[in-house]
């Protein structure tokens, strides 16, 4: 049976085919404005690379910010469920899912027998998002992808107090003012999503293994702002962008 | 008959007082869809937007009451008086310390507030506010309770959108009492002949800040929840209870605010609790959305503890942040989804 995710994020639109409990391919792209253009893009190219037709699919399901945009969707499940059912298909005793992406962060406990126990997500502020590294990139003049090996060199984090992106945008720019060199404030910029995402995480309890999914855990330097926090390791697909799609395409198979 | 408005994040005011004086008592509950901007010159727009609505409304609209009265609330509402007093035009704007403890004391100091009230509105508009016209005042509060009572058993049986629900209970606080029981009675049979409750919708207890305006209602019903059990203002804390019809009728209003569903104003607040306990053992709901407002104090406060016991106590639970704002927001549309698919 071939089942195919897509998962529609405010940045990213990211897809998923899988046979069975093989996955065959995976891709990424942006989401842009126009979401119902992103989702076939994507889903086209899907196709001309795999070598599939449309009536090879058998159950095709969205998830993500714009999952009602998916016409073709066969059903609609929110990334909830959809983090979840991935980042079980890389690690089967999973218990705890980090989520990091561009408007939301999400923290979900997992019980024993695979099912959803209970969720939090970030409040209706982008601290502690994707976006938030984004706005401070920007503020940094530095490419995002570089924030992993800049933070990594910090010898001392600054401590980034103001909970919204806006304020804590002008607390970069006056430490840019005062000097403070670019490794310090990434990495304080870290420390800083890592305790927003701890304070949710302690709502609902931390129970090990734990899992980080989404575009965000590729930065190795936030991975370990969590992990010190946490007191534990987390683990990473390699695929961990794609975990919602996955777990949409997990889903659709029933 | 000339409104009297009075402005309360509870269900404090016994507007009974006011009706007994001739009034109709107008409950401000602001307009999402008007922008806030008269307030935002005389409040920060870091407090709440809801109590900046309702001075904006104050500002624009005063003139069509008759007089305004405060209670005791949250910090919010109970700094603005001053800035109400230079900056909203009215003849007559009265301060009611309706008291944060529930004790023997608190109960004695509320009588005294209450008759310092009646003879303040006696001596301003020169009328007499006496027992017989408080009690008849009584009787008729009483009967919009228990209608309101009725049409809330309806919620967890028929099919009544959740925007169906809050326009009544907005109607209970603004409208004239006579025009509001006849709307009540012919809204009651209207929902007695509805549709069995939709097998599609989740039934859950609503609970947090207050919900002002009916789009806000519309993120539940998007997400196919329907609130059939509550403890809002504009809601089950206005119509659980009744006031006595015997006896003194100010120590009657006095007894009847104290056995309401506590607002999180009100100390301790495990208070509040007593009555989320009671709903969810009366009522099969599916689960909890606390919803707060953004900026909203108390409600900020009590979150954490009351959360945690109701989650200790085995309920599925989510927590939302709204914005002020009439657009219905997708993104607590999904959070929600989310909520039910785990359910
Ligand atoms: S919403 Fe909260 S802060 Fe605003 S007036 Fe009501 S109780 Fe006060």
């Amino acid at each position: 049976m071939i089942t195919v995710g897509i998962d529609i994020g405010s940045i990213t639109t990211k897809i998923a085919l899988m046979e069975g409990k093989k996955l065959l391919y995976t891709d990424v792209s942006l989401s842009g404005y126009d979401m119902e253009k992103a989702w076939q893009a994507i889903y086209k190219k899907m196709l001309e690379r795999t070598g599939k037709k449309e009536s090879d699919i058998s159950f095709l399901v969205s998830t993500g910010y714009g999952r009602n945009n998916v016409s073709i969707s066969q059903k609609k499940i929110t990334e909830i469920s959809c983090h979840a059912a991935g980042a079980k298909y890389f690690f089967p005793k999973v218990k705890a899912v980090i989520d990091i992406g561009g408007q939301d962060s999400k923290f979900i406990r997992i019980d024993d027998t695979g099912s959803i126990l209970d969720f939090v997500m970030n409040d209706k502020c982008a601290a502690g998002t994707g976006r938030f590294l984004e706005v401070m990139a920007r503020a940094l003049h530095v490419e995002i992808d570089d924030f992993s090996t800049l933070s990594g060199k910090s010898k001392k984090p600054v401590t980034i107090s103001s909970m919204c992106t806006v304020f804590a945008e002008s607390e970069v720019i006056s430490l840019i003012a005062k000097g403070e060199n670019r490794e310090n404030i990434i990495a304080g910029i870290h420390d800083s999503i890592a305790s927003r995402m701890i304070s949710m995480m302690k709502r609902t309890g931390v129970a090990s293994p734990v899992v980080m999914t989404g575009g965000v855990s590729k930065n190795i330097g936030m991975r370990k702002a969590i992990e010190k926090k946490i007191g534990m390791t987390l683990n990473v697909p390699e695929q961990a962008q794609v975990c919602g799609a996955i777990g949409a395409a997990i889903l659709g198979s029933g | 008959m000339r409104l009297f408005a009075y402005y309360d994040t509870g269900h404090e005011f016994s507007e009974e007082i006011v009706m007994a004086a001739g009034f109709t008592p107008y409950k401000i509950l602001g307009d999402v869809n008007v922008p806030n901007d008269p307030a935002d010159r005389y409040v920060h727009n870091y407090i709440c937007p809801f109590s900046r609505s309702c001075l904006t409304e104050g500002m624009a609209r005063s003139d069509e009451w008759a007089g305004i009265a405060f209670c005791h609330g949250c910090d919010t509402t109970n700094n603005q008086y001053d800035i109400w007093k230079h900056h909203v035009k009215t003849d007559f704007l009265y301060w009611i310390n309706t008291p944060a403890k529930n004790d023997a004391t608190a109960r004695a100091y509320h009588e005294h507030e209450l008759r310092r009230f009646i003879s303040h509105m006696e001596k301003h508009y020169r009328v007499d506010i006496t027992d017989d016209k408080l009690s008849e005042a009584i009787r008729t509060s009483n009967s919009v309770k228990r209608l309101m009572q009725e049409l809330a058993k309806l919620r967890p049986v028929k099919d009544i959108p959740n925007d169906a629900y809050h326009a009544i209970t907005r109607k209970c606080v603004q409208m004239h009492k006579d025009d509001l029981i006849a709307a009540l009675e012919k809204t009651l049979e209207e929902w007695k002949n509805r549709p069995a409750f939709p097998s599609d919708c989740l039934p859950v207890l609503l609970t947090g800040s207050d919900m002002t305006y009916p789009e806000g209602m519309d993120i539940l019903e998007a997400a196919k929840l329907r609130a059939v059990r509550d403890d809002l203002s504009l809601g089950e804390r206005y119509f659980a209870e009744t006031i006595s019809e015997e006896g003194d009728p100010v120590k009657a209003l006095v007894d009847y605010h104290a056995r309401i569903p506590m607002p999180p104003t009100k100390i301790p607040f495990e208070a509040r609790l007593v009555y989320l306990r009671k709903c969810l053992k009366e009522t099969n709901v599916k689960g909890i959305v606390y919803q707060i407002l953004k900026f909203c104090e108390p409600h900020g406060l009590d979150l954490p503890y009351m959360a945690g016991e109701l989650k200790k106590d085995g309920h599925r639970l989510i927590v939302i942040e709204r914005e002020y704002t009439p657009t219905i927001d997708q993104q607590l549309v999904s959070r929600l989804e989310s909520f039910r698919e785990i359910i």
